[in-house]
């Protein structure tokens, strides 16, 4: 039995529908915490993500490219930025949440986390710490964050990263460049109270 | 290079921005610039904060449900549409001419009908290959002897394993010769989620033995499976794979650690069975801990006292621990090497090379990252925080933690499983203990504690004092008393404990207690029984002091105070004239005075200490 994604996706193209459910599965993860840190919201990462299983759904029969991963965080990545773009026109004001509490959701999980804590001061640090990364990486252009997330966080070489976003190795290498000058000035030092 | 390193150029060295003899250069010029070396460092902690979103996400089943059910819906388009898309995005952005298409798109739904019908649904490097008596499809590979290499379904736990890379036509036919190892390049190498995992915990040479079972699906044939460890402590020498079933059908042949690719092994497995086999891995790994620590509190009459007995577990090994089976060992274990060093080890058997940087940045790009055998499946995020904390209140519960001696060691089992993850810390109830006579004593010994009085509460560990079921591990003691009828508790004092045995009797250091007082007051001195040798110098004398003791206790509870008074030699003699207090000689240059007093009460008495020196010495040790 021949599992890759390559002959999973091929399977699914020819009718065998649990073969897409394989995938999802086999992917559910990682995509979701790709979109998680490029939207820095779970409700619209989730949205991304579903967004983001349909264009597979959908274009399953054009993928022909020889790793199946980077298609997937190709279409993850235009998926998201789309979803960037069109949130900074509309500027959602979801009605779950205070509107002046951005991340509320995050710092309830953390919350909750820091309550298993035996130092809930050094866990509350850790959590305003963590939000001052995110948004840092919030503040990076959409290219350069999805090459920072994918390079780092996802761990993809950067010729895999190249391939995903359809540029040269190059270009990664200047976008990551640029990310990682910008955050070098805006990442919080994490010297104090952090273990 | 003229100069010292920018921020720029140190980010390139760091995240291997430019070209390899650019990198190399910089790495010259680190060697020799200290301040440099120092800039880079700076910079490497300051890229550390990345790590704080380093957490797992886990989509959630119904997420993943949703996203499954969504697509059966509505059925993909077939190849066919593909062309028919173009022609209508084509048409919507010539909306003018849309009219006088309508007739032309009827003949291209034609075409397209056509195609879908007639031209190859499948990508082009897929190739159809029939096997009697199923179909299946595989890669353009070339057929070789490779082996399956294992590929890990993370979303599942305990999910299946299934070939990758090799010929689906190997398995009818297997070499006896052991294949030589894949290229790196390979995806999706991982090992399935754990099934279960026993950690059992050396504390005193912050060694882990953690003994995992999974679930693997073999072929039949030769097969590859790897293991990573980036970013864990986990000891890869140490590293054990053994089959739990069909032991005599599966051969783990071999683990090879892969030239230039840190951090992952690759074992190498003969089965002559194909299908789901639990498997057993074992390892060492550092960084987990566990330290006893103990609460008691004395009741009103501080005549007894409640023991609650506590051990906390930590983890900074890198690695989360989801329902492990836990196991504490006291006692001391030899060690020929440090398992923390030995996992810093860039290559399992090299020249032990402590890995620079960043969490493994200079393992080539990010491939030192935390790998995706230890985070996949054991991911924790948010949501999985909220799953998890769901998991502790249920797990609120006390959990027993059962013991038992296993000759120099002994074995704390922790009742259940317990969920550990990496950074965190869960504190277990040990025993509880109530009731245990104690006796609380003061002590002052200015030699030792200077002018103030110590408090010490002393137990013993055996059945009298409801204890003795077990030996108690060294930890920290906290005491309180309960300073009303509410109940309300003060802290009395803490101290440290040693391991102690069965039957053995501790005495706990409160510290000082500032309720109780003793302060010795020099009343008479003198000199007497001059001796003179040949030439009139003196040779020998005695001296007599005369000293008064006040003992003063505020407290509300009648005390019992011990005084140690030390007279710098060995020849003494003491004469006490108060009858109702009574002196032991304690050692051969101390004596030692016991006595009780009431509530609020004051007492004083005075010895009469004699020492002899010089000659006169010869006359004590005559007596």
């Amino acid at each position: 039995m021949d599992n890759t994604d390559e002959s999973l996706i091929a399977a699914y193209c020819q009718g065998d529908k649990t073969a897409f459910g394989e995938i999802v599965r086999r992917y559910a993860d990682s995509m979701l915490g790709f979109l998680t840190r490029m939207s820095r919201d779970r409700e619209e990462a989730q949205d991304l993500f579903q967004e983001t299983f349909k264009r597979v759904h959908e274009k399953a029969h054009t993928f022909g490219g020889s790793t199946f991963k980077n298609w997937l965080f190709a279409i993850a990545t235009n998926v998201a930025i789309d979803g960037l773009r069109r949130r900074k026109r509309l500027r959602l004001v979801s009605l779950n949440q205070p509107v002046d509490c951005p991340g509320s959701d995050e710092e309830f999980g953390a919350t909750i986390a820091a309550d298993n804590q035996c130092d809930p001061y050094q866990e509350a640090i850790k959590a305003e710490q963590a939000e001052k990364v995110r948004h840092a990486i919030a503040l990076l252009p959409a290219r350069q964050r999805a090459t920072l997330i994918l390079a780092y966080y996802q761990q993809l070489s950067y010729q895999q990263v190249a391939d995903v976003l359809g540029c040269s190795i190059g270009t990664v290498r200047t976008q990551m460049f640029r990310a990682l000058r910008k955050l070098a000035d805006r990442l919080p030092d994490i010297g104090q109270g952090v273990e | 290079m003229k100069g010292h390193l920018t921020k720029g150029q140190l980010i390139q060295y760091q995240f291997k921005l430019v070209s390899d003899s650019y990198l190399e250069e910089i790495a010259g010029h680190l060697a020799a610039c200290a301040e440099c070396r120092r800039n880079l460092e700076q910079l490497r902690h300051k890229f550390a904060a990345l790590d704080l979103l380093r957490e797992d996400v886990t989509a959630s089943q119904d997420l993943i449900s949703q996203v499954i059910e969504q697509a059966a819906e509505k059925p993909h388009v077939k190849r066919g549409a593909k062309y028919l898309e173009a022609v209508q995005t084509w048409f919507r952005k010539s909306a003018w001419i849309a009219s006088a298409a309508a007739v032309f798109l009827v003949g291209v739904l034609f075409l397209a009908a056509y195609l879908s019908r007639h031209a190859p649904e499948r990508p082009t490097d897929l190739v159809e290959k029939e096997i009697a008596p199923a179909v299946v499809i595989e890669r353009k590979v070339p057929v070789t002897e490779e082996p399956a290499v294992l590929v890990a379904k993370p979303s599942e736990p305990g999910g299946y394993l299934a070939g990758l890379g090799g010929s689906v036509a190997h398995e009818a036919v297997m070499s006896e010769d052991a294949p030589f190892a894949p290229a790196s390049a390979i995806e999706l190498v991982t090992l399935p989620r754990r099934d279960n995992v026993q950690i059992t915990i050396y504390n005193s040479a912050d060694l882990t033995l953690a003994r995992e079972r999974r679930n693997l699906t073999l072929k039949k044939g030769w097969n590859w499976l790897q293991f990573m460890w980036a970013n864990t402590l986990i000891d890869p020498t140490s590293l054990s794979l053994e089959p739990l079933q069909e032991a005599d059908k599966i051969d783990v042949q071999q683990l090879v650690f892969p030239a230039r690719l840190r951090e992952l092994g690759r074992w190498l497995i003969r089965s002559d069975v194909s299908g789901r086999v639990p498997f057993e891995i074992t390892y060492f790994t550092s960084g987990l801990s566990w330290r006893a620590f103990y609460m008691g509190t004395l009741s009103g009459d501080e005549k007894t006292m409640r023991l609650d007995g506590y051990v906390r577990v930590g983890n900074n090994s890198g690695e989360d621990y989801e329902n492990a089976q836990t196991r504490l060992i006291v006692g001391k274990v030899h060690l020929l090497d440090q398992i923390a060093e030995l996992a810093k080890r860039p290559y399992p058997y090299g020249m032990p090379m402590p890995l620079g940087g960043l969490h493994g940045y200079t393992s080539g790009g990010f491939g030192g990252m935390r790998g995706a055998a230890i985070t996949n499946g054991d991911a924790m995020n948010r949501n999985g925080y909220i799953l998890f904390w769901g998991e502790v209140r249920e797990g609120l519960r006390r959990k027993e933690i059962r013991k038992e001696g296993l000759s120099e060691y002994f074995l704390y089992t922790i009742e259940g499983t317990e969920t550990i993850p990496d950074k965190w810390g869960k504190r277990l109830l040990s025993f509880e203990a109530k009731d245990i006579p104690i006796k609380s004593l003061y002590k002052y010994d200015e030699e030792r504690w200077g002018e103030q009085t110590i408090r010490f509460v002393s137990f013993s560990n055996d059945k009298k004092h409801n204890l003795g079921d077990t030996p108690i591990p060294n930890g920290t003691v906290k005491i309180y008393s309960q300073a009303d009828e509410q109940g309300y508790l003060s802290y009395v004092g803490g101290t440290d404990i040693k391991y102690i045995p069965l039957d053995e009797e501790v005495e706990l250091n409160l510290g000082p207690a500032r309720l109780v007082s003793v302060e010795p007051i020099l009343m008479d001195f003198k000199t007497d029984n001059y001796v003179f040798d040949g030439k009139k110098n003196i040779a020998g004398w005695d001296e007599v002091r005369t000293w008064k003791i006040e003992v003063t206790n505020t407290r509300t509870l009648p005390i019992e105070i011990e005084i140690t008074r030390g007279f710098q030699t060995a020849y003494w003699t003491l004469q006490l004239d108060d009858k109702n207090i009574s002196y032991e000689k304690y050692d051969a240059a101390h004596a030692r005075f016991k006595l009780t007093l009431e509530p609020r009460g004051k007492r004083a008495f005075e010895y009469m200490v004699t020492t002899y020196h010089g000659t006169r010495e010869e006359v004590m040790a005559k007596r």
